[in-house]
């Protein structure tokens, strides 16, 4: 069973659904149409890109270049998750990197040596749309926990402080905070993988059943990719945690205020 | 421990919060068993007087030493454990009094600690608020919560930064008493409340004129 292709007029066609949007923009005053042609433009220009590169990636299928371009997809999942929390990117993006990279590479390495029968693990095939599963899937949960415990410790500061001086060791001063972010984290996962397959019929498995593959197969892909996204969430926010934590609290057990990204531009000293 | 050691000494602190001075040149000596209460305008600062000695903030220059240890990453761990700090927003957390107490006797530190409040809870007038949540408290019963974990965590030193500001007269002076009639105990108060500053047992060191009042 061959997957049908698209004719490129027949896709220009899709865009014209596009109206109904710009319309209800129009009717109700929701000034999305600019967003909307930039976001567009963008996921277009982007995928046409990548579709000629993954087509190279696949014809070539070296080893060096799928770890390469893996790791230039982790270094964007770092960035995106960092640049939402409040703390400046420079202080942590180190330690969130190995984090993000060792959670999202022993996955990887684990479901394609020991799960998928795969011939060679560096398979671009399945090292780059595996890991880029995992990576796009446990960004969301990765933003969510590392900017939690850092806003959570930094509003709660009064009451860390207080716990300190109970005499608390630094673990189990931050544990509360920890157990929090990571829990956030991950619930959104969990409430999808309690749902899967009655409210949501996920990306992987329709792409999977698109590509031309029977619906077994592609459920056995989906329920491989759904550990493999709670396992990944849960080490590479713990990990990012411990990690940005040896960095942004100090000898002291207190939090840093340096590694704080400065909310206004406060550049008006004695001049 | 004789009566007169130095329990704590500012010894040529500065202390700066973003570019404003809070402490300039500061020289003070607080003996064990001393009731001291800092006293001042609020905002000038009296506060970071106690943190300097946690090692919540550092000063810009000079030395804080705490049973003649100076106060630094490594040894303000152990500072904390000496002593019992209660702060002006009696910052607590949330959840239940239950799971708070259990919390805190659950810390390795406190360990070794016989942790049962109810005696002192009756005698701070707290009965019947074990299952409250932290947040529905009164301040004032938050106030005397504190209290009651801080005398059970059985430290010899007190920082009691303003916590009294809560509580009806009666109670005020049912607190101090207990605190100021301690000998064993070295108090650091923060207030401006007579019940402190007024007690003839208090030594009062003015936070902006850097002087001992009385």
């Amino acid at each position: 069973m061959e997957t049908l292709d698209i004719p490129l007029v027949n896709l220009a066609v899709a865009f014209l659904l596009l109206l109904i949007p710009v319309g209800i923009s129009i009717k109700y005053g929701l000034k999305l149409i600019k967003p909307l042609f930039v976001s567009i433009v963008r996921m277009t220009i982007q995928l046409a890109l990548i579709g000629v590169f993954l087509k190279y990636l696949f014809q070539w299928n070296n080893a060096f270049v799928n770890i390469g371009w893996l790791l230039v997809m982790i270094v964007v999942a770092v960035f995106s998750s960092v640049k939402s929390s409040s703390i400046k990117i420079s202080s942590i993006f180190l330690p969130a990197f190995l984090s993000f990279s060792f959670a999202t590479l022993t996955v990887v390495f684990f479901l394609n040596v020991f799960v998928v029968p795969v011939s060679s693990v560096f398979d671009a095939r399945y090292l780059i749309v595996l890991g880029g599963m995992l990576l796009g899937n446990s960004l969301r949960g990765n933003i969510v926990g590392i900017s939690t415990f850092y806003r959570q410790l930094k509003m709660d500061s009064n009451h860390y402080l207080y716990v300190l001086s109970l005499g608390a060791t630094e673990k189990e001063a931050l544990m509360p905070y920890l157990r929090e972010s990571v829990q956030l984290a991950l619930r959104p996962t969990l409430a999808s993988m309690a749902t899967m397959g009655i409210v949501t019929l996920p990306g992987m498995m329709t792409g999977v059943i698109l590509g031309g593959a029977s619906p077994e197969v592609a459920i056995k892909y989906q329920i491989l990719i759904m550990i493999g996204i709670v396992t990944s969430t849960i080490a590479s926010v713990v990990l990012t945690i411990i990690l940005t934590k040896r960095v942004c609290v100090d000898r002291y057990g207190v939090l840093r205020s340096d590694v704080f990204r400065k909310e206004t531009p406060s550049r008006r000293k004695k001049l | 421990m004789s009566g007169t050691s130095a329990v704590i000494e500012f010894a040529g602190v500065n202390l700066s919060f973003s570019g404003k001075k809070v402490i300039d040149d500061l020289s003070l000596v607080i003996n064990s068993g001393d009731k001291v209460v800092i006293s001042g305008k609020s905002g000038c600062g009296k506060s970071s007087l106690l943190s300097l000695v946690l090692g919540f903030v550092k000063p810009d220059s000079g030395k804080v030493v705490f049973s003649g240890v100076a106060v630094d990453g490594k040894t303000a761990w152990k500072v904390r454990r000496e002593i019992a700090l209660i702060d002006q927003d009696v910052s607590l957390g949330s959840g239940s009094v239950e799971s708070f107490l259990e919390f805190v006797s659950e810390l390795k530190v406190n360990a070794h600690l016989d942790f049962s409040p109810h005696k002192l809870m009756k005698f701070f007038h707290l009965q019947g608020i074990l299952h409250k949540n932290l947040k529905d408290l009164s301040g004032g019963e938050r106030q005397r919560l504190a209290i009651v974990v801080s005398v059970l965590l059985n430290r010899k030193v007190f920082f009691l930064d303003e916590v009294t500001s809560s509580l009806d007269a009666n109670l005020k002076n049912k607190v101090a008493d207990y605190f100021l009639g301690r000998q064993d105990w070295t108090c650091v108060v923060v207030s401006h409340d007579p019940v402190w500053l007024e007690s003839p047992s208090v030594r009062v060191f003015d936070f902006e004129e850097k002087v001992w009042k009385h």
